[in-house]
């Protein structure tokens, strides 16, 4: 790939080769499923994903074959025209036979409709304790920005001795992890096929869905998925994938810090940005000031001028930076100007940094990605790497809200 | 109904003086006479023929396009770098240098744009309605023209002006954008020649007008010039299904014809509606692009089931099952496809809509199967003769069902997560759209053209030419769902090695399909120039437009024909024992044999 974007980060010498999930014996597809989607429904969204299609195509394949079947007889066989056989009288309707016939595919599609929204919520509601990934998307390549702060460096050949490389993302194993994604120009899409989730990336706005990753086999290191943008995007988009790279925890801990090449953490970054750029107007302790606090915004609905509210999510925030007349908070004057000189990486430490404010936000050090979740991994952060800033914040994992009042609430 | 002359007489006073009982097409004498006579006509049977050909010659354009794509992804684009330290690039059998890879995908994504742009909006939506809508509704109308016959010549320019835009587009380099002009991409690519892209989106706008004024033509021609006699239940399902399309074309495409224009002002002055960097919201060109292009995939299909009612009665001399539940059901398909737009864009809308629009979505696959069940019904003991128009229908009922039952899983949120922009919603539409459409066409004219020109066409090869058809397309387009369900998107230049099998077997099936295609082509050019007289009413129809000769007259009927039968009333009307003069069977057909009923 001749993409000058992919072209500045470095590509290193000791990434181990593609180890295609469907090609390994762990979960290499059997059967139709096999044959549908190569490898086997390896996570639980997976799995009721393909019971779903699978479902339907036992469902459509009935009605096809016995249509199909009444079709091809009567028209071969049965009724087929031949000299001197009378046309026999048949009837032009009958009411209770359309009635069934009516009603029976329309429950059937009920609950099709109802089994497609059950799986759906799982795409769109992340676990608690999910990793969050920001990826970035532009012609023609992507790019993730790590809760620690780190950006994915490692690229590998589209197919072996091919000069077209693709982005490597490494994720942990048995992990919900939660895309967050933005564009720099057109729509693209991050579609992973082996875990049937796409979502498309659009300019000026976040996106996201989530998805489990597999548990690894006993004795296997890691295990690779493609990804494919989906949404055309001009003259690469057929070379725009990626490869998701699942390896357990302890590697994703490991490599996390390799690729920290001096990164401030999100939080840290808005902090800093804040602290520059934004205390004059607004403080962090909850008080008044020429602008709303930013304490319990995220998660919050937000009453603006005009009598609505709107959820302070993510989006909300990027757009009071970048576009801030478009929604007034209620009871402040429209008097702040944008701020399109901060970057999407500032944007996004600003919008962590609003979310560790906030009681409905997660807690700090699942925002930087130091614990699964789960709770069986989460304390090697940090240890030997140069994320020296993020360190105050994630040694403090008993009391998650206190380091950031008392640092830089005022100006 | 006292108003049916009035202005039917008008047309006729201004197309010719004298009273013709000749063919419609009867010459002038002179080359001259006949070109202007045929360029200022406003014979709906003239026009008909034009748009015939005119869709049929952008059938093939597209065509050429989808070959050429398919020709391309044989193999995958590589670049290798030689012993020399030189990139070399593979795979590009299709355009491109041997330098530079963005090249030959710059010929790609200029040519799938090509082909889907051609195929919409100059074949696919004006392709049945315009054809054999425009000759056959005013005579199976019992009528001697549409309502307004100055405006249908009127809408006939319109396209072609709207059809010049997109070639010169494509003289000049063509665009690249996809059919759909999804923004900011196609608001902001080959900034340096506006003027394509402009033009080909141009195109696209003026050829909604020429599709609003057909609709609304047929429209007032369905209320008002229906023969005396002629209730609206007496009416052939042709014509229900093309009033039920026309009523979707009048009401969607001033849509698309807003959205195409903000496009353009956003393209040259840069006013942000739609381009976020602008300003603007790239969902909202979806909504509204959408808004119109869900409901106009049924003005493609509506009228290819409207054929098909006609050619599984006609061709199995029986009533069709149920008649009211398909005329009501391509009613509410009209209205529930105003709905839907939204199925379109689970990827990119917010939560809510995205479950509002998946039921609604599966409300619209009622109607449909509804249709299919009284289609299959309707053989039920009926006198199934196996030619080529029927072999069609059958095609179109084995495809069309793969290609419904195949959207279930993209209406259904979770699975369309995965299938969303793949090769399996290529694969969908095409089982839709080819699968439907086109072979509902194909079918249409072979079972319409004795009427058109007077000349039966030879019945051993139009079925050797479905066969290939059904086979060719089969192997085309069963491979990409395969293909899609593993992983493979849609408007890719190259893949993955590992997709190369499917996409090798896909390519054949595209020659398979330009074969059979090509054999349809010599038949129809055979029987125009040698094939024998048609009688007029070779299968037995009772619709009006078999009352008619063959070719009809310039006025259609030589006295205005009274409704006293239903359209497929063949158990009522035929009496028993009789050997009607009135329906003589054809010489071709293999299996001539009275439509005697007995009680």
């Amino acid at each position: 790939m001749q993409t000058p974007m992919l072209n500045m980060i470095p590509t290193l010498s000791t990434i181990p080769p593609l180890k295609l999930s469907h090609e390994t014996p762990y979960a290499k597809g059997e059967g139709l499923s096999g044959l549908f989607f190569r490898n086997a429904p390896i996570t639980e969204g997976v799995v009721k994903t393909d019971a779903l299609f699978m479902l339907i195509f036992w469902f459509s394949m009935f009605f096809f074959f016995l249509l199909m079947g009444l079709m091809v007889y009567w028209c071969f066989f049965k009724y087929r025209r031949r000299p001197g056989v009378p046309i026999p009288r048949s009837p032009s309707h009958n009411g209770p036979l359309e009635l069934f016939w009516t009603i029976v595919p329309s429950s059937a599609l009920l609950v099709i409709f109802f089994l497609g929204l059950w799986t759906y919520t799982d795409r769109q509601i992340a676990k608690a304790g999910s990793i969050r990934l920001d990826l970035t998307a532009w012609k023609w390549g992507w790019g993730i920005n790590y809760p620690n702060g780190a950006q994915s460096q490692w690229l590998i050949e589209l197919d072996p001795g091919t000069t077209q490389k693709v982005p490597i993302f490494v994720v942990p194993e048995s992990e919900n992890i939660e895309m967050r994604m933005m564009s720099n120009d057109v729509i693209h899409s991050f579609w992973i096929p082996d875990f049937r989730v796409k979502m498309d990336v659009f300019p000026n706005r976040y996106t996201g869905y989530t998805f489990d990753t597999p548990t690894l086999a006993e004795g296997e290191d890691y295990r690779d998925h493609w990804i494919f943008c989906a949404e055309y995007c001009g003259d690469y988009h057929s070379e725009m994938a990626g490869v998701l790279r699942v390896v357990p925890w302890g590697d994703y801990q490991q490599w996390l810090t390799d690729q920290n090449t001096g990164d401030m953490s999100p939080i840290d970054l808005g902090k800093l940005v804040h602290t520059k750029q934004c205390a004059i107007c607004h403080t962090v302790d909850g008080s008044a000031n020429t602008g709303p606090t930013w304490q319990n915004v995220f998660g919050y609905d937000v009453p603006l001028a005009d009598g609505s509210t709107v959820l302070g999510d993510a989006n909300y925030i990027r757009e009071s930076i970048l576009a801030p007349q478009a929604k007034i908070h209620q009871g402040y004057p429209p008097s702040m100007p944008p701020f399109e000189t901060l970057s999407e990486r500032e944007i996004l430490g600003v919008i962590a940094y609003i979310e560790s404010l906030s009681d409905r936000g997660r807690p700090v050090e699942e925002i930087e990605g130091t614990t699964d979740g789960d709770g069986s991994g989460g304390d090697e952060t940090g240890e030997g790497s140069e994320s020296a800033p993020a360190d105050e914040d994630t040694g403090a994992t008993d009391g998650a809200q206190a380091p950031e009042s008392d640092a830089d609430s005022e100006t | 109904m006292s108003s049916i002359d009035h202005p039917t007489d008008l047309a006729g006073h201004g197309d010719d003086h004298g009273h013709h009982e000749g063919p419609y097409y009867q010459t002038r004498g002179s080359l001259m006479a006949d070109v202007l006579n045929w360029a200022t006509t406003v014979d709906h049977k003239k026009i008909g023929v034009m748009y015939l050909f005119a869709v049929l010659f952008m059938f093939f354009l597209g065509g050429v396009a989808a070959l050429a794509v398919r020709l391309e992804l044989l193999e995958p684009v590589r670049a290798m770098t030689n012993a020399a330290g030189e990139t070399v690039i593979t795979g590009q059998l299709f355009g491109g240098d041997a330098e530079n890879a963005a090249t030959g995908n710059n010929t790609y994504n200029r040519l799938f744009t090509l082909h889907g742009a051609i195929m919409v909006f100059m074949f696919i939506v004006p392709s049945i309605p315009a054809s054999l809508g425009n000759f056959f509704l005013p005579i199976m109308l019992g009528a001697k023209d549409v309502a307004f016959p100055r405006l249908n010549l009127l809408s006939w320019y319109i396209y072609v002006g709207g059809s010049i835009f997109g070639v010169m587009s494509i003289v000049l380099g063509g665009v690249d954008t996809g059919w759909t002009f999804y923004t900011p991409y196609s608001t902001t690519t080959d900034a340096d020649v506006w003027g394509r892209v402009v033009l080909m989106i141009l195109a696209a706008f003026v050829l909604g007008f020429s599709s609003i004024l057909t609709g609304l033509n047929f429209i007032v021609t369905v209320h008002k010039l229906r023969a005396p006699g002629m209730g609206w239940f007496d009416m052939p399902l042709f014509i229900w299904a093309v009033y039920a399309t026309s009523i979707i074309q009048v009401l969607a495409t001033p849509v698309i014809g807003i959205t195409l224009l903000l496009l353009i002002f956003e393209r040259l002055f840069h006013v942000g509606i739609f381009d976020p960097g602008l300003g603007g919201d790239p969902v909202l060109y979806q909504h509204f692009f959408w808004f119109y292009s869900h409901p106009v995939v049924y003005v493609m299909i509506l009228p290819a089931m409207g054929i098909i009612s006609e050619l599984l009665s006609v061709h199995s001399r029986k009533p069709i099952f149920g008649y009211k539940a398909i005329a009501f059901s391509s009613l509410g398909i009209a209205a529930v496809s105003f709905l839907v737009w939204g199925h379109h864009m689970f990827t990119s809308m917010g939560e809510v809509a995205s479950v509002l629009f998946s039921a609604l979505t599966f409300l619209v696959a009622i109607p449909t199967a509804v249709k299919v069940f009284n289609w299959i019904a309707t053989l039920y003991k009926g006198s199934i003769a196996l030619n080529t128009p029927m072999l069609y229908a059958m095609s179109f009922l084995f495809l069309f069902s793969i290609g419904g039952l195949t959207g279930l899983p993209l209406g259904a949120l979770a699975t369309d997560l995965h299938l969303h922009d793949s090769y399996y919603v290529v694969a969908h539409f095409h089982y839709v759209m080819m699968g439907g459409t086109v072979m509902a066409m194909v079918g249409g004219i072979h079972h319409w053209w004795p009427k058109m020109f007077g000349r039966m066409y030879n019945e051993k090869a139009g079925i050797l030419g479905c066969v290939i058809v059904f086979l060719g397309f089969n192997v085309t387009f069963m491979s990409q769902f395969f293909l899609g369900t593993q992983g493979m998107p849609r408007r890719y230049a190259s893949y993955v090695d590992e997709f190369q099998f499917l996409h090798q077997f896909s390519t054949v099936g595209s020659w398979l399909l330009l074969i059979g295609f090509l054999v349809h082509l010599v038949n129809f050019v055979y029987s125009l120039v040698a094939g024998p007289k048609a009688p007029p009413n070779p299968w037995g129809g009772l619709t009006l437009e078999w009352e008619a000769e063959s070719p009809p007259v310039e006025h259609n009927f030589h006295t205005e024909p009274v409704v006293r039968h239903g359209p497929y009333d063949y158990e009522t009307v035929v009496p028993p024992h009789c050997d009607i003069k009135d329906y003589p069977l054809p010489e071709p057909e293999p299996t001539p044999e009275p439509p005697t009923v007995v009680r």
